[in-house]
């Protein structure tokens, strides 16, 4: 099998300072890939590196699209911006930067819609109503706008928003931060089941370890711009062999 | 001053303008860089070329660029005619015609079929335009995309690579509000297959007007500094969903004083009941019919 995206060399530096470094990375399809790390490792750096929020300094992305595999930082600005738009999605981790919040619940999920050429308003307004579904906001909320919303119903707009074109790799920033216990749990429920669902490939941000460890197959540990340990999930949580991975394992909250 | 300006002559009289105004108030430097743009324009149909905009002798907003644009135009052969909401008598439309007969001294007309150079706010004259016219719009806020998305220069990227999905986002919003798209001026355009544009604030029901029509279209944006074309015989289609399409409307009734059925109408309160009564909102298209019948 064919990874559906694969980092090589990665490098991004903010002058003298470094924001990543050497990151490597493979996503297969259906994959989710965690990256973890303290703040200021350079997580967030990363994912916006390998997701074209950030142009980076050196190295290679490559985007397996099921036809040809495209070198994401040597193609076109338009291109580039087309497959933002149909076959990558970024969840923000504040929801208020990945939606509209002037324009309706509904006119948000339709906008990567009708970027891709839809054009009919009854099909829309079906697909609108099927992903409000998914991602269990209730119907009727439909026409109101995001700054009415809860937190947790934020980022589930967010997500049905992102996902409403059926991207093949999504990135996520984050996705629970800032929310509570128990909406953070509704929230990674929902990942998880539209993940399985959906055939999801995922590289997701967190600092948090139990986030990772629920949602992520493999991971990627970050200190200080770099990969520390990286490897399957389970194996590198239950029997972490750098320190400073001992060192976030262990200071894991235990209730 | 007013002695000075006045012209016998139109060719003798060349001299004498260049001490006070040159021809049509703009210096020859000026018209050649809104020529310039004027000529981009065209080239590209619906893109907005930016230009060093001249303070004007009036404010903003009251039709600078429109005023530069027809400037730059203007040959002592022209015959200019200035609407301000389709009527040749308003404030705007009579001062700007006074300013131009003045620093140009050219022939002025309310007749649309004998205008060379049409100055227009906010409406398209009803009677057919013809080749070797030239339809000039002020333009209060040429960027369709500016409420959408304030960055400008990301609607300058979205426009470079077609991004235009959320123009839809817009329509979609207002028929979700209100069962029909509620947008009955400003409505927006795609031009020759490629560029959205902001047709100024038409009323929609002059939209289709735009399309291939044999007149020279320029519109021009002072304040913003922007000005953009549509050459003769152009697409301009007006955006739409195929179960929602494009409707220009019109109010349900006939001019009072003409009787026309096809006009674009103003409403007019008549006294305290509350009684209306419709006229064409194009003075002279009205005028030509009463002297018709």
């Amino acid at each position: 099998m064919q990874p559906i995206l694969s980092v090589h060399n990665l490098n991004k530096y903010y002058g003298n300072q470094v924001g990543c470094k050497n990151m490597n990375l493979t996503l297969y399809p259906g994959e989710v890939v965690g990256v973890v790390g303290e703040s200021g490792s350079g997580k967030t750096t990363f994912i916006n590196s390998i997701s074209g929020n950030l142009i980076p300094d050196s190295g290679k992305i490559l985007i397996e699209t099921g036809n040809e595999t495209i070198d994401f930082l040597e193609i076109s600005e338009s291109l580039k911006r087309l497959l933002i738009r149909t076959e990558l999605a970024f969840v923000h981790q504040n929801p208020r930067d990945g939606l509209r919040l002037d324009i309706s619940a509904g006119g948000n999920i339709s906008e990567r819609l009708m970027s891709i050429g839809q054009r009919n308003y009854g099909n829309i307004r079906q697909t609108i109503f099927k992903w409000l579904d998914k991602v269990e906001i209730d119907k009727s909320r439909v026409d109101d706008f995001p700054r009415t919303f809860s937190g947790g119903m934020l980022q589930r707009l967010q997500i049905a928003k992102n996902l409403v074109t059926s991207p093949k790799i999504i990135f996520m920033d984050e996705p629970t931060g800032g929310l509570d216990v128990s909406v953070q749990a509704k929230i990674l429920d929902l990942l998880r089941k539209l993940v399985r669902e959906l055939n999801l490939s995922v590289v997701i941000v967190s600092h948090d370890l139990a986030v990772i460890r629920l949602l992520a197959d493999k991971i990627i540990v970050m200190k200080n711009g770099e990969a520390v340990e990286s490897g399957l999930c389970d194996q590198v949580l239950d029997d972490p062999q750098h320190s400073y991975t001992q060192l976030l394992v262990s200071s894991v909250l235990q209730v | 001053m007013n002695n000075i300006l006045k012209f016998k002559n139109k060719k003798t009289d060349v001299a004498a303008q260049d001490e006070i105004y040159n021809f049509a108030y703009l210096d020859e430097n000026t018209k050649r860089m809104i020529r310039r743009a004027l000529i981009k324009a065209l080239c590209i149909p619906g893109y907005q070329v930016p230009f060093s905009s001249r303070e004007m002798p009036m404010p903003y907003g009251w039709g600078t660029g429109g005023v530069q644009v027809t400037s730059s135009c203007l040959t002592t052969d022209d015959v200019i005619k200035v609407i301000d909401q389709g009527a040749d008598d308003t404030t705007n439309a009579v001062s700007i015609r006074n300013f131009f007969k003045k620093t140009a001294n050219i022939e002025t007309t309310e007749k649309t079929s004998q205008a060379s150079i049409i100055q227009t706010r906010h409406r398209i004259p009803e009677e057919k335009l013809k080749e070797k016219q030239i339809l000039v719009y002020q333009v209060p806020i040429p960027e369709p995309l500016a409420f959408l998305e304030p960055r400008y220069q990301e609607t300058k990227k979205m426009h470079a690579l077609s991004e235009y999905g959320i123009m839809h986002v817009k329509l979609y919003e207002d028929i979700t509000k209100n069962g029909h798209i509620e947008t009955a001026y400003a409505y927006p355009v795609k031009t020759n297959e490629r560029y959205i544009m902001d047709p100024s604030p038409i009323p929609k029901f002059d939209n289709p007007k735009m399309n291939n029509n044999p007149a020279i279209q320029l519109f021009g944006a002072g304040r913003e500094q922007r000005i953009y074309a549509i050459p003769p015989y152009t697409e301009v289609t007006s955006l739409d969903f195929e179960d929602y399409p494009f409707d220009p409307s019109k109010a349900p009734h006939k001019c009072s004083i003409c009787g026309s059925n096809e006009s674009f109408l103003d409403e007019i309160i008549t006294d305290d009941d509350g009684n209306r009564s419709f006229i064409c909102s194009d003075t002279n298209y009205c005028n030509q019919r009463m002297e018709n019948n």
